[in-house]
């Protein structure tokens, strides 16, 4: 017989759907300030404002993007506007952007002078613990208005209070390795097919 | 070797996609086509394929330590420079290889001529080790095809025996371009069948592989020790994390010396060592001279049929455009593809290892087989 004997799979049998979670994730309410004393400046008391800012830069150097280079930091978030992070890789340091500003997970105790609503709600002590964690905020180059968070995520346009997703905003400690060094030609051939109304299918032979 | 009419199986592209053959049918044209197969002799096979194909097979890694040793064969294969040293070593160290394909036109009759190795990234794998095997095992159970029919194609036991002796570093990862259904479908099928021989596979996109001090990592962040890759060696070396190729130490399938093999300059280099062999047309690098009657030219990387020039004996001339406009090119003599019932036909032979393995035959409209072409099964019966 010139045939195999069998020819089974285990895995290919079809995928089952799977259904992505709902948007049904409720809201919630932060402070984003540039600094401990502009938190101060909308009547939150200064030992919080000064608390949580500690909070936000000591997970700063965790979970700040981390670059192979400073050429490479500056251009996502402009000149003098990177440091060099704790790690080192082969040939050098790698590089991360300054923190620019922080969010506050945790209610802060507003001063009775404070404009807006009220406080909805007495905190207690259990109720306190927010579902998102006090974190640095960045700023891109080519946007200097909108605070970010370091995976990206945009929070905020000014200071003040702002509302996210707390699925959206859970730090991550930052990555090393470079993602995406492989397949540009691909996207490179592609194109090129596309113009000749010949498109590629695949880059097998 | 015939071409025979046949009744495609009844709702058999449901059948295909429950069994994961997502490209049976390709922008509305079919891909798979049952409603014929080819018939060949125990003969025609044993002799004028098989043991050609392990012949040509031989002859052609016979090559790689020429090549190695001479900096102006490297230069005519337009090996990059800096990674010459690697690839060396890839094949100094006996870095193993598992698979290939070789295109050969055939007729039934004659020997078979060797039109081109595809030695780094060859595909319709899952079409012809599995969906061609289950075809055959329907249709002698439904009485359309005369008992006793059997195929020239063990490619799926071949492979479970290969991912069962290669000393391959666990987990092994498998990787293709994400937006290609096509190349996923035969990573998919690898990893399926290197997971029934007890390897610890895992499939990561190609655009997801991180690079860190001279290592790639998985989206774990584990290093690739391990990796199948369905993406060219040519393009590879021109990426940006290229650079790491020389100091990871990730055992790549197929290997880097591989590059050597699927380039095109294979074949003028295989007729110089060969010349007049009955399975090789004659071929040279190409000059840039004018084509005459009865040649075709082709990049020494292309895929597809992309970029391929030829003129017929009686003077047509016929071009396929592609993407692949910068690479050197070869020529080779014309052996037009055989006609079947207005089809042109080309016949895709298996290595796996260094054993023959099955063949899959695709057809064409044309004299150049591209990716419009479809893939038929084949029986044998004497």
């Amino acid at each position: 017989m010139k045939r195999s004997k069998k020819a089974a799979l285990v895995l290919m049998a079809p995928a089952a759907t799977l259904l992505l979670a709902g948007c049904g994730e409720q809201q919630q309410e932060v402070h984003v300030f540039h600094n401990a004393e502009e938190c101060a400046a909308f009547y939150h008391p200064p030992a919080e404002c000064q608390a949580e800012f500690e909070r936000a830069e000591a997970l700063h150097t965790q979970v700040a993007p981390r670059y192979q280079d400073q050429f490479e930091c500056e251009a996502d978030f402009g000149a003098g506007q990177c440091e060099v992070a704790p790690e080192r890789h082969q040939s050098g340091s790698f590089f991360m952007p300054m923190m620019m500003g922080y969010m506050a997970g945790q209610m802060l105790n507003r001063g009775n002078l404070a404009g807006g609503q009220a406080q909805p709600q007495q905190q207690s002590a259990a109720s306190n613990r927010s579902a998102v964690p006090t974190q640095p905020l960045y700023k891109s180059r080519d946007d200097r208005s909108t605070f970010r968070t370091a995976t990206n995520q945009a929070v905020a346009s000014q200071p003040g209070v702002a509302r996210v997703r707390p699925s959206a905003v859970q730090p991550q400690r930052a990555q090393l390795v470079r993602r995406g060094g492989f397949g540009q030609q691909a996207a490179v051939r592609q194109q090129a097919a596309r113009q000749q109304a010949n498109r590629q299918r695949s880059y097998g032979s | 070797m015939k071409r025979v009419k046949s009744t495609p199986r009844p709702g058999w592209q449901a059948y295909a996609e429950s069994l994961g053959f997502k490209f049976h049918t390709i922008d509305g044209e079919p891909y798979w086509d049952e409603s014929a197969y080819y018939q060949f002799s125990l003969r025609q096979i044993e002799q004028d394929l098989e043991d050609v194909t392990e012949e040509l097979h031989a002859m052609a890694l016979d090559l790689v330590p020429d090549i190695l040793a001479n900096e102006q064969k490297l230069d005519q294969l337009a090996i990059p420079a800096e990674y010459r040293d690697a690839l060396a070593g890839s094949w100094q160290r006996g870095d193993p290889h598992l698979y290939g394909r070789m295109d050969l036109v055939y007729d039934g009759n004659g020997p078979a001529k060797l039109l081109e190795l595809n030695y780094d990234t060859p595909t319709s794998l899952y079409e012809t080790g599995f969906f061609q095997w289950v075809w055959l095992e329907d249709q002698l159970m439904r009485g359309e095809l005369p008992a006793g029919a059997d195929q020239f194609n063990s490619l799926q036991d071949k492979l479970e025996q290969a991912f069962a002796n290669l000393v391959l570093p666990q987990p092994f990862h498998f990787t293709s371009v994400r937006e290609s259904i096509e190349d996923k479908g035969t990573v998919d099928y690898l990893l399926d069948i290197a997971t029934q021989s007890g390897v610890d596979g895992r499939y990561l996109a190609l655009e997801d592989i991180g690079s860190l001090d001279g290592q790639y990592y998985d989206l774990q962040g584990e290093p690739i020790t391990g990796l199948f890759k369905l993406y060219p060696w040519e393009f590879m070396l021109e990426e940006a994390f290229a650079e790491q190729v020389k100091t990871s130490e990730t055992l790549w399938l197929e290997p880097l010396w591989k590059l050597l093999l699927s380039n095109k300059g294979i074949l003028p280099l295989l007729w110089q060592k060969h010349p007049g062999h009955p399975n090789l047309l004659e071929s040279h690098f190409d000059t840039g001279k004018a084509l005459e009657k009865g040649w075709l030219r082709k990049p020494l990387f292309s895929r597809e049929g992309a970029n391929i020039e030829l003129v017929t004996a009686d003077g047509k001339r016929f071009s396929e455009p592609g993407p692949y406009q910068d690479a050197p090119f070869i020529r080779q003599k014309l052996q037009p593809l055989p006609t079947f019932d207005g089809n042109y036909t080309l016949i895709g032979s298996w290595v796996v290892g260094d054993s023959a393995a099955g063949i899959g035959i695709r057809e064409d409209n044309s004299l150049i087989t591209k990716d419009s072409s479809r893939f038929l099964p084949h029986i044998i019966l004497d």
